[in-house]
């Protein structure tokens, strides 16, 4: 290795995980077969709402191959509830979850009966032999008319299906003025109610577990984003002690916040594995997995935007309902919350005000989802801003301009109280803008509406910053959340001269084995291929945080900055004993010490070795040069970007065509470029999924209707145009990489952009709001009911 | 899911042999649907004769016209189908995946059940499942349910796009059965639900379906499918269309026009029809095919947006297919 080589971090490497992944030489948690291994199969309630008055299990047992059935009542004493880590106040409230419903079951496709069999085949067919009686509830499934006086509960032992209320007021938190006269000082009042409808993260692989209780640790291989959460909670849970526990997460097959759970699931079979003495194994099938993993979004916004004639913003109200489901799950509370710091967005205003009703019904309980209460913020703000727009008669990018942060204005504390480490807007918006052609589409688009085109031309601007980098354990604890957001990296100098890299971090998709390599690459001055990024096992990653909230990157991978310059300051005392030379007249190039100004020096790999056979080693220092470190960011960390699309509306018959897409996201420094890429081209589509066709659709009996993926739309790429991507690189100044994260950008930019297209296109038709997924039967019907106005 | 038991057949007569003898058999090709039918629970039969082997995969071009195979496969595919029957090609290529493209088979096609999630769904009602349980869809989600030949104890539609197209290509299908061989416009394989929904099709109990054949005509080879749906692919129609036109000196000479995803059975707009046939082709001609195709429509509370989808979608196949 010499000092010259090109730096790994800002290489499009190809990602080295995905050869095994694309060719199924791998293991995921379906795959694994273990001696005496049983299978398990649940019985769901096709009820939303009732009471279980008779369950018998008879039949079943005696079916062929049939081990054990077992009911909520058997499982009562030992199952305790799952947990809610974020009991976002004090008086919140948090009804009890049991992982298997036992007197009565709250939403449809809750767990209420196991069967463990032979083979998973038998334990299906047993399911059908278990004979339940339900006495009906009424089904509460609207949030609006769950919290009116005498609405039918959820929990009747509550007493309400008001979860709890969370309000940020700038005013009271002196982050600026009262919501209250910002309004009524502003010459323009913008008020609008938005739905974000209900989604299914819809992962690929289906969740999947097998527990095995062999020897004196119980493990648990599970499909999950959390195998350290998921240890530390199954005890909790369970009262197993957590040191008899040991979680793997092998290769995960996709999450978006879906898999950042402790599941029914994952503590049904646990229980059940202990209870037989054998290895028991759940894989859920995809109906299963759409009606009873937990959902995301589901919130109504009320929103009201003050500001001057001149277009300067005032202030901004937002009053929302978040529906839970049924029950709390792992972060379920605190999923809008997140948005509360997001509302105002990139843009200055004198006053916020931010209040939260969380609200029970009898639906699947939602969670995180890709953004996790930032693509709600961020898809309110950024339609807001049009409609001011529109009723100022200002181009929206204009607007945007006026009053969002400028780069010269770093660090900047916002109205919600977070203080913007950096970004630069308008780089961002110029080079979208140049793209995208914008002056020659508006002249496009006016020519269509003045020859009155049944083709309408919109064109959507989405502006957007996130929080990223989740999170300073400090701010957690402010907002209740019952654990921390550090993360941590160890580094192992094996004596053959490679490198193992052990993360806290739970990649299922990501590409964190070759991002990981990179930075371990460049730190050390070690071949990118002699690194081997070891994760998602509790036994050899022995403290972790996990991955979700584009953390992993700007926490994480400052964990392994931290724990390489560790091996790098007792490699250079060992060589500088190897070099008898000062430690100060050691020189680093990667993977060379060399005593300054001489052409003495030593490689690293011989330091390793030095190090690692500890036969002459300097005073105080300890055998090998294996470091590790955890890192506890100081502030969030902001990406932002500009997104532009341009949609074609056939006013005939409702239908939306993207045309183009061009978006400039600034993700700080990208370590892979083409990871980067890729995972702004999934976001986009996730984000273009929720404005045009996904949704959660109940009926009035509470059963989901969009349960299987024939039904839940979840696009394609014939659905979609080809992304026109590129970035800006404004570096993050809160860790030493400059990065700030890119799971969730594309999800969150994308959504407002294409639905601010679509009302842009028909604006001048009557239209300022189209319901989302913007199906053709919604947008045409908005025309309609323009036309009619 | 109930115990069944399996017998692979190697003659049509040892198949339809097989499954007349029993009431509970049933045939299985590609097993695309009846494989999910039966482990989702909304058939539970006691045996499957699996057709796969027999002799039937041929697509055969003769004077007659063309000849598909109750099995051939990816028939979309077949050179002579794209050149003599672009409507049917289409239809094909627009059905389902790729993957599920390789293994369906035309037969199974045609005789696929509905996708009507309370059909599916086998917590609820459904007289066509289960005679007698009553319709959840009428006051459901009926929002892909039919707007036309429905009744007040059935609203589902036929999701096949194939059965479109070759109705609108006045095909018919072959068929041995117990009581010997039979010819079937495609378009009269399907019942209407009136007051049996579950008696879905013309088909006796064992009745094999052998081939299907489309004659040679003066307006298959000008045809076009459209289909409207709520993503590009992977994804049924909310409306489709089939229209197969022989215009000669501007005058429309004859023409068939079909609907699909609005009714129990492929839907013959035959007002539309009239409407064209003998007058200019011109866009008041389509204007009025269009509105012609709506009528007789009773749409429920969640499709009445299928109404107006039909006029235009009939306007569109019709504009589409004049330039061809
Ligand atoms: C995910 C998915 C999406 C789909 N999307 C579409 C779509 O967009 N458009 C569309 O048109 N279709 C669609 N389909 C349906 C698909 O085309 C059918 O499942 C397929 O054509 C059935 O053929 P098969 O050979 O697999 O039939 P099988 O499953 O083997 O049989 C289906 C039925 O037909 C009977 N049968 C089969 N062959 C014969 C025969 N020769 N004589 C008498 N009876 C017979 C069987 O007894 C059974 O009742 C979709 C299916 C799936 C699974």
């Amino acid at each position: 290795m010499t000092s010259t080589a090109e730096p790994e971090v800002g290489r499009a490497r190809l990602r080295k995980e995905d050869a095994r992944l694309i060719t199924g030489r791998t293991r995921w948690t379906d795959n694994m077969v273990l001696p005496g291994m049983l299978h398990m199969a649940l019985l769901r309630s096709p009820m939303a709402h009732a009471r279980i008055t008779k369950i018998d299990t008879t039949a079943a047992r005696e079916m062929p191959g049939v081990i054990a059935v077992v009911t909520g009542q058997d499982l009562a004493e030992e199952q305790g509830s799952l947990p809610c880590a974020w009991p976002i106040t004090e008086d919140m409230k948090a009804p009890d979850a049991p992982a298997m419903a036992v007197e009565q079951v709250n939403f449809a496709g809750e767990a209420v009966a196991a069967v463990i069999a032979r083979s998973k085949a038998e334990a299906d067919d047993a399911l059908e032999s278990i004979d339940i009686d339900y006495d009906e509830l009424p089904v509460v499934l609207d949030m609006a008319a769950a919290i009116a006086d005498g609405a039918d509960l959820v929990h009747e032992n509550l007493g309400t299906n008001r979860c709890a209320t969370w309000v940020y007021d700038s005013a009271e938190a002196g982050s600026g003025g009262a919501i209250d006269d910002a309004i009524a000082g502003a010459e323009v009042v913008v008020e609008r109610t938005y739905r974000q409808q209900r989604l299914i993260p819809a992962f690929m692989e289906p969740r999947s577990m097998l527990v095995d209780p062999t020897g004196d640790q119980i493990t648990m291989w599970s499909a999950t984003q959390i195998p350290h959460i998921l240890r530390w909670m199954t005890a909790a849970v369970t009262g197993v002690p957590e040191s008899k526990i040991r979680v793997i997460a092998p290769d995960v097959g996709g999450g978006f916040g879906g898999k950042l759970q402790v599941t029914p699931e994952e503590i049904i079979t646990f229980l059940m594995a202990k209870r037989l003495g054998k290895p028991v194994k759940y894989t859920e099938s995809r109906s299963e997995s759409l009606a009873s993993a937990h959902h995301g979004r589901d919130q109504i916004q009320k929103l009201t935007l003050a500001a001057d004639r001149d277009g300067t913003l005032r202030g901004l109200k937002v009053e929302l309902l978040a529906d839970m489901g049924a029950y709390l799950r792992l972060v379920s509370p605190g999923v809008p919350i997140l948005g509360a710091f997001m509302f105002n967005a990139i843009y200055k205003m004198d006053a916020y005000k931010f209040v939260c009703t969380n609200v029970f019904t009898n639906k699947t309980p939602t969670d995180a989802y890709r953004g996790a209460g930032r693509p709600e913020a961020t898809f309110g703000i950024e339609r807001m801003m049009d409609e001011l727009a529109a009723e100022l008669s200002m181009d929206p990018m204009e607007l945007r301009r006026k009053n969002w942060i400028t780069h010269d204005e770093f660090p900047f504390t916002t109205v919600a109280g977070l203080t913007y480490d950096s970004g630069d807007y308008e780089s961002a918006t110029d080079k979208a803008m140049e793209t995208f052609g914008y002056d020659a589409l508006r002249a496009e688009q006016q020519e269509r509406r003045d020859r009155n085109d049944a083709i309408q031309l919109g064109i959507g601007i989405s502006t957007y910053t996130e929080m990223c980098g989740l999170a300073p354990s400090r701010v957690l604890g402010a907002l209740r959340y019952a654990a921390g957001g550090w993360e941590h990296a160890a580094i192992r100098m094996l004596p053959t001269g490679k490198v193992e890299l052990v993360t806290g971090t739970s990649p299922h998709g990501q590409g964190h084995e070759t991002a990981w390599s990179q930075i371990v690459a460049d730190q050390l001055g070690v071949p990118f291929e002699d690194v081997e990024v070891l994760h998602g096992d509790t036994q050899s990653s022995v403290r972790g945080m996990d991955s979700y909230g584009s953390r992993s990157l700007a926490v994480g991978g400052t964990a392994i900055v931290l724990a390489a310059q560790r091996v790098l300051a007792k490699a250079r005392k060992v060589a500088a004993h190897m070099m008898e030379c000062a430690e100060d007249d050691v020189d680093f190039t990667p993977g060379t010490f060399s005593v300054k100004g001489t052409d003495r020096g030593v490689a690293l790999a011989d330091v390793v070795v030095h190090a690692h056979v500890a036969h002459d080693l300097p005073d105080g220092v300890e055998a090998t040069l294996d470091s590790d470190a955890t890192f506890d960011p100081e502030n969030f960390s902001f990406p932002h970007g500009t997104h532009l699309c341009a949609a074609e509306v056939d006013t005939e018959t409702g239908r939306v065509r993207l045309r183009s897409y061009v978006c400039v996201d600034d993700v700080g420094k990208a370590v892979n470029p083409m990871i980067v890429e890729g995972q702004v081209h999934g976001g986009i589509a996730q984000g273009v999924a929720q404005a045009l066709f996904e949704e959660a659709v109940h009926d009035e009996s509470g059963t989901l209707t969009t349960g299987t993926l024939a039904d839940y739309l979840v696009p394609s790429a014939a659905d979609l145009p080809s992304f026109d991507t590129s970035r800006t690189e404004t570096p993050a100044t809160t860790n030493p990489l400059g990065v700030k994260g890119v799971g969730e950008a594309g999800t969150i930019a994308s959504t407002p952009a294409v639905v601010n297209a679509i009302v842009d296109a028909l604006r001048h038709r009557g239209v300022n709001d189209v319901e989302m997924p913007c199906t053709p039967m919604r947008v045409w019907s908005a025309i309609q009911a323009g036309g009619a106005r | 899911m109930k115990p069944f038991a399996y017998t692979r057949a190697h003659t049509v007569w040892d198949a339809v042999a097989a499954v007349s003898a029993e009431p509970g058999a049933r045939y299985l090709a590609g097993g695309t649907e009846m494989v999910n039918l039966v482990r989702e629970g909304q058939e539970s039969p006691d045996r499957l004769v699996d057709i796969g082997d027999l002799p039937l995969t041929e697509v055969r071009v003769h004077g007659r016209g063309v000849r598909i195979g109750a099995l051939a496969k990816r028939v979309h595919e077949h050179p002579e189908v794209r050149r003599r029957l672009p409507v049917l090609a289409e239809a094909g290529l627009s059905a389902a995946s790729p993957q599920v493209r390789n293994v369906a088979t035309p037969g199974g096609n045609l005789l696929q059940r509905t996708r009507c999630h309370y059909f599916r769904d086998v917590r609820f009602p459904c007289n066509r499942r289960e005679p007698g349980t009553g319709c959840a869809a009428l006051r459901g989600v009926n929002r892909n349910n039919a707007i036309f030949g429905g009744s007040e104890h059935c609203v589902a539609v036929h999701p096949s796009d194939i059965a479109v197209a070759l109705t609108a290509l006045d095909a018919v299908v072959h068929t041995h059965g117990p009581a010997g061989e039979r010819v079937i416009p495609v378009e009269e394989l399907y019942r209407l639900p009136g007051d049996e929904p579950n008696r879905e099709t013309v088909l006796d109990h064992g009745e094999l379906i052998v081939a299907i054949d489309v004659p040679p005509t003066p307006f298959a080879a000008r045809s076009h499918y459209l289909k409207l749906r709520d993503r590009a692919s992977f994804a049924f129609a909310l409306v489709s269309v089939a229209v197969a036109l022989d215009v000669r000196a501007g005058v429309t000479h004859d023409v068939r026009i079909a609907l699909g995803g609005v009714a129990p059975r492929p839907w013959r707009a035959r007002a539309a029809e009239d409407a064209l046939r003998g007058r200019r082709f011109d866009d008041d001609a389509r204007a009025a095919a269009g509105e012609a195709a709506t009528t007789g429509a009773k749409p429920l509370p969640h499709n009445e947006f299928k109404v107006e989808l039909v006029r235009r979608a009939v306007v569109r196949a019709l504009s589409e297919v004049e330039g061809r």
